[in-house]
């Protein structure tokens, strides 16, 4: 019997090696699983819906209220049993006193940044009707063009009412996110996959990535699994961040950069012929298009890529080496981390697929792999529909300009302010944005403008932010701790395992969930594609039940384990064909040719270099306690970093004569903003690093508030010309291209 | 038998997922400055060769709590298993146990209760078998807790930068062997 005593001389004999952490948490986990809670508290086991990684938590509420949020036991491809400060801190959003809590007009006709609405509390009912009505207008007078929905797809019944609507302008913020990086893996090695098995790789290539950082727990766990497994873990990275501290060896590369060394990577596993010969040859198109693969990658030595990097030559040989011979390698790609930085993301991303490809871990161990899943059926599946209107109309966010980003559905919100302000105004006369902050965008100001133009505009949203606050309605939406829902893991699953999230508390005051949403309004706008088969409406909860019922997990999604996890473990059987056009992974894409673009990455330099008027480059990170729209007003999560800083190399800051603490200006070509210096050792001397995730300016947020700076101030949106001109045919937001100068702001508060 | 805390900063990721456990697990006040679990981040190499140290720390429960004698009110006590923790119905909030604890986060002031607070290893939970929430929220496991006859033996006694134990006996222990 596992004791106390006996686990901890677990601890002690596992001494440097992890001990196999699962083994070790599962060993606690069975100690204190028989452990009681005091009276007048219950567990409740769901999942977390701060980010994607949907860590399973043990919701504890005493006498109703929710009391603390801890990791779910037997999460052991999740959280592992435990939850990072976000994710435990998430009673804070279901109990932030400056939630919405009804819907709301407004009465003040002044929009804008730090404006106050005038908000004036209506029914449910009265602002269903008049979105509706609004959104019926607009399309009958101006088409569907005219409504612009800025949301990303989901869930299923929201999308089946934007395409009953024939509705064409959907944005969402894929390109800061990974657009490019699904757009690349479609051609490359098929549908998007986001699961690294770092347990069994031998070698850890990081072009940035700083999954630590933002405390993402599937992947950090994953690199902590694969250092106490004996991998060597490389990281390229202009600051030496949460992750550089993992590594064996970090560089810090010039930003921008990190392209010429995978270009010069591959040069070396080729001309040494390093890769895995028998992936290559059986599962790849190398043997098709090898000699225009070889005539590509020849100039791209090391000897070049150093002087475009600052990562030695001799370095670049001998890691390429190391990759190529050290066992199985995996160059990890995740969202933003990746493929939204620069504006050569679309070469990158191609570049790191081939060193993956190359490495022969498409699919297989210490790899990339594709999450196994079990189907879970859809709404078109329970209750099917008639056909959807054909999308007509022009694309405001321009993605019509790119064709494999149009093919890929996702939106830009790099584009859209020029889109709304210049090449279409006008054009949208109605909009519904949801769970969206300014921060989001870049240069919000000029998204502010944009904005602005729109007769109507409804956000759905938990607080009342700045972009809550432009809206003529809004309506209060509910939070993860409040729903019901299933959800198939994604970033972790060698075999299918399905999540439940459950309402653990009742809805807060009036906030309803995004189904009610999409239902009512499908009620009013298009009742046909909302009956099922016996002529009554949809109804959010019986789709869930139909769901879990058909998914062959349970009867209903009452009686779906109350673990919390469904799991069916089965083998993992590698794939031999792959999801591409023709069925191998491509190395390369015979389909770019066709459509004008490179079949193979070239080098592309970042779009914008420092110069004499903005001799700095401009750098952002997510800090692990903040995440898109869910934690600015989180008094918990804010007290852990209150306000963002203008961190700075300490030599750097000495020659400018810049103290710790002085408040110094930061200006790009696009905006400015000041914040205090940190000087640190952590950073190239020749760039400034910045926290996202702060100068919220409505001050309905009251935490949130006046703390910090946006980011997005410095950066520059973009025109698809400008994208295309680049040869950023997969559609990169570039949201790290910006070069600043930086002023130190004389005490006083005047400029010099 | 007594408890204590064994941490591993090599499987540190930074999360904060132990101090965000904390302050709801205890309704710690917010935005006033008093956090009862921190985790640290220092520099220790200059650039081009950075290095940072991490820690996340909280009370020690030492067995000779400088804290305790320190308080002229008797208002820290000392439970059978060894926890020591603020009596707020005795405490005056006079600071002095802060300028005699040698460990950060310290002792901190209550501006708002008037009292100090620190750390009491969540008692409530391990009345009830389960681990404080701080360790029970690690998601790798950097940040164990359990008994201290198991952890004293594991590990250093210190780090650098950690005051020498030999003063109070702090219930902690590091893990400082590399991967």
């Amino acid at each position: 019997m596992l004791t106390r005593r006996s686990m901890l001389r677990l601890a002690g004999a596992a001494g440097g090696s992890l001990l196999g952490s699962t083994r070790l948490a599962k060993a606690f986990e069975e100690v204190f699983q028989a452990a009681e809670l005091p009276a007048g508290m219950r567990t409740v086991a769901t999942a977390c819906g701060i980010c994607d990684s949907v860590c399973g938590v043990q919701a504890v509420l005493q006498d109703g209220v929710l009391r603390f949020l801890g990791g779910l036991p037997g999460d052991t491809n999740g959280g592992g049993g435990g939850l990072c400060a976000k994710g435990g801190a998430g009673i804070g959003l279901v109990y932030d006193p400056d939630r919405l809590k009804y819907p709301m007009k407004r009465t003040n006709p002044e929009k804008g940044i730090g404006v106050d609405p005038g908000w004036e509390r209506i029914t449910w009912t009265e602002a269903l009707d008049t979105i509706a009505a609004r959104f019926s207008n607009a399309i009958s007078q101006y088409g569907a063009e005219s409504l612009l929905v800025i949301s990303r797809p989901s869930p299923d019944v929201w999308m089946r009412l934007l395409n009953a609507l024939g509705v064409a302008n959907r944005v969402d913020h894929l390109d800061e996110c990974y657009l490019t990086s699904r757009i690349l893996q479609r051609y490359c090695t098929g549908p998007m996959s986001w699961a690294h098995d770092f347990g069994n790789s031998k070698y850890v290539l990081l072009f940035g990535w700083d999954l630590l950082a933002k405390g993402k727990l599937v992947f950090a766990r994953g690199i902590v699994e694969a250092k106490a497994n004996g991998a060597k873990v490389v990281c390229f990275n202009p600051q030496y961040s949460a992750t550089a501290r993992f590594a064996d060896e970090w560089y810090p590369i010039r930003p921008g950069s990190d392209l010429a060394v995978a270009l010069a990577m591959i040069h070396v596993l080729l001309e040494e012929n390093l890769y895995n010969q028998e992936f290559v040859a059986n599962y790849t198109n190398f043997p098709e298009y090898e000699a225009a693969i070889r005539a590509n990658f020849a100039p791209y030595t090391p000897e070049w890529a150093e002087l475009q990097s600052d990562v030695p030559a001799t370095a670049i040989r001998r890691l390429a080496r190391e990759f190529g011979t050290m066992g199985p390698a995996i160059v990890p790609i995740h969202k933003k981390t990746l493929a939204a930085n620069y504006t050569n993301a679309s070469q990158l991303v191609h570049a790191i697929l081939i060193l993956n490809i190359l490495a022969g871990t498409i699919d297989r161990p210490g790899g990339r792999y594709e999450a196994r899943k079990i189907s879970i059926p859809a709404v078109d599946a329970v209750y099917p529909r008639p056909a959807y209107p054909p999308k007509t109309g022009r694309r405001v966010d321009s993605k019509d300009r790119l064709p494999l980003v149009l093919e890929d559905g996702g939106g830009m919100f790099s584009t859209l302010a020029d889109g709304m302000l210049t090449k279409y105004p006008g054009m949208i006369q109605a909009a519904f944005i949801m769970q969206y902050t300014m921060l989001g965008f870049p240069d919000p100001l000029r998204i502010t403008e944009a904005l602005k133009t729109v007769p109507f505009l409804a956000v759905y949203d938990f607080l009342p932010n700045d972009v809550a606050a432009m809206a003529d309605i809004v309506l209060p939406g509910t939070t993860y701790l409040e729903v019901n829902d299933l959800l198939a893991r994604e970033y972790s699953a060698k075999y299918p395992v399905v999540m439940s999230r459950r309402a653990v508390v009742p809805a807060m005051f009036e906030a309803k969930s995004i189904g009610y949403l999409a239902i009512e309004l499908g009620k009013r706008l298009a009742p046909d594609y909302f009956k099922t088969p016996d002529g009554s409406w949809i109804n959010p909860g019986v789709l869930l039940d139909e769901k879990t019922r058909r998914a062959g997990i349970a009867n209903s999604f009452a009686e779906f384990p109350p673990s919390g996890l469904w799991e069916r473990p089965e083998p993992f059987v590698p794939r031999t064909t792959f999801g591409t056009a023709s069925g191998k992974c491509q190395i390369y894409v015979p389909q770019f040719v066709a459509k004008g673009y490179d079949p193979l990455p070239v080098w592309k330099e970042k779009r914008e270099r420092p110069t004499a008027q903005y001799p700095y480059y401009f750098l952002t990170y997510i800090p692990a306690v903040q995440r898109r729209n869910t934690t600015e007003n989180n008094p918990i999560l804010t007290e852990m970093l209150p306000v963002n800083v203008a961190n700075m190399n300490a030599a750097l800051a000495r020659g400018l004569g810049i103290r710790e603490g002085d408040l110094v200006r930061l200006r790009s070509r696009t905006g400015s903003i000041t914040l205090a210096a940190h000087l640190v050792e952590t950073l190239r001397p020749d760039a400034v690093l910045v926290a996202h995730g702060y100068g919220q300016r409505s001050k309905l947020m009251r935490v949130a508030w006046g703390r910090g700076e946006r980011d997005s101030d410095l950066i520059a949106d973009q025109t698809v010309e400008e994208m295309v001109a680049a040869g950023n045919f997969a559609g990169s937001a570039g949201i790290m291209e910006a070069v600043v100068a930086i002023e130190r702001v004389q005490d006083g508060g005047s400029e010099a | 038998m007594s408890y204590g805390w064994l941490f591993d900063p090599k499987l540190c990721i930074e999360c904060r997922g132990c101090e965000a456990a904390c302050k709801q697990w205890n309704g710690v006040q917010t935005l006033i400055n008093v956090r009862w679990r921190q985790v640290y981040e220092k520099e220790t190499v200059g650039y081009p060769t950075p290095a940072l140290q991490v820690l996340s720390l909280s009370c020690n429960h030492c067995e000779k709590a400088w804290c305790a004698m320190a308080c002229p009110v008797k208002a820290i006590k000392r439970r059978p298993d060894g926890i020591v923790y603020i009596d707020h119905d005795v405490c005056v909030g006079c600071q002095f146990c802060a300028k005699f604890c040698p460990y950060p986060p310290r002792p901190q002031f209550n501006a708002v209760k008037r009292k100090m607070e620190k750390c009491h290893m969540c008692y409530d939970r391990i009345d009830q078998g389960l681990q404080p929430a701080c360790a029970a929220n690690c998601p790798t496991g950097a940040l164990k807790w359990g008994k201290w006859e198991d952890i004293s033996s594991q590990g250093e006694g210190m780090v650098e930068g950690f005051t020498d134990p030999k003063h109070t006996r702090p219930h902690i222990r590091f893990i400082t062997q590399g991967w």
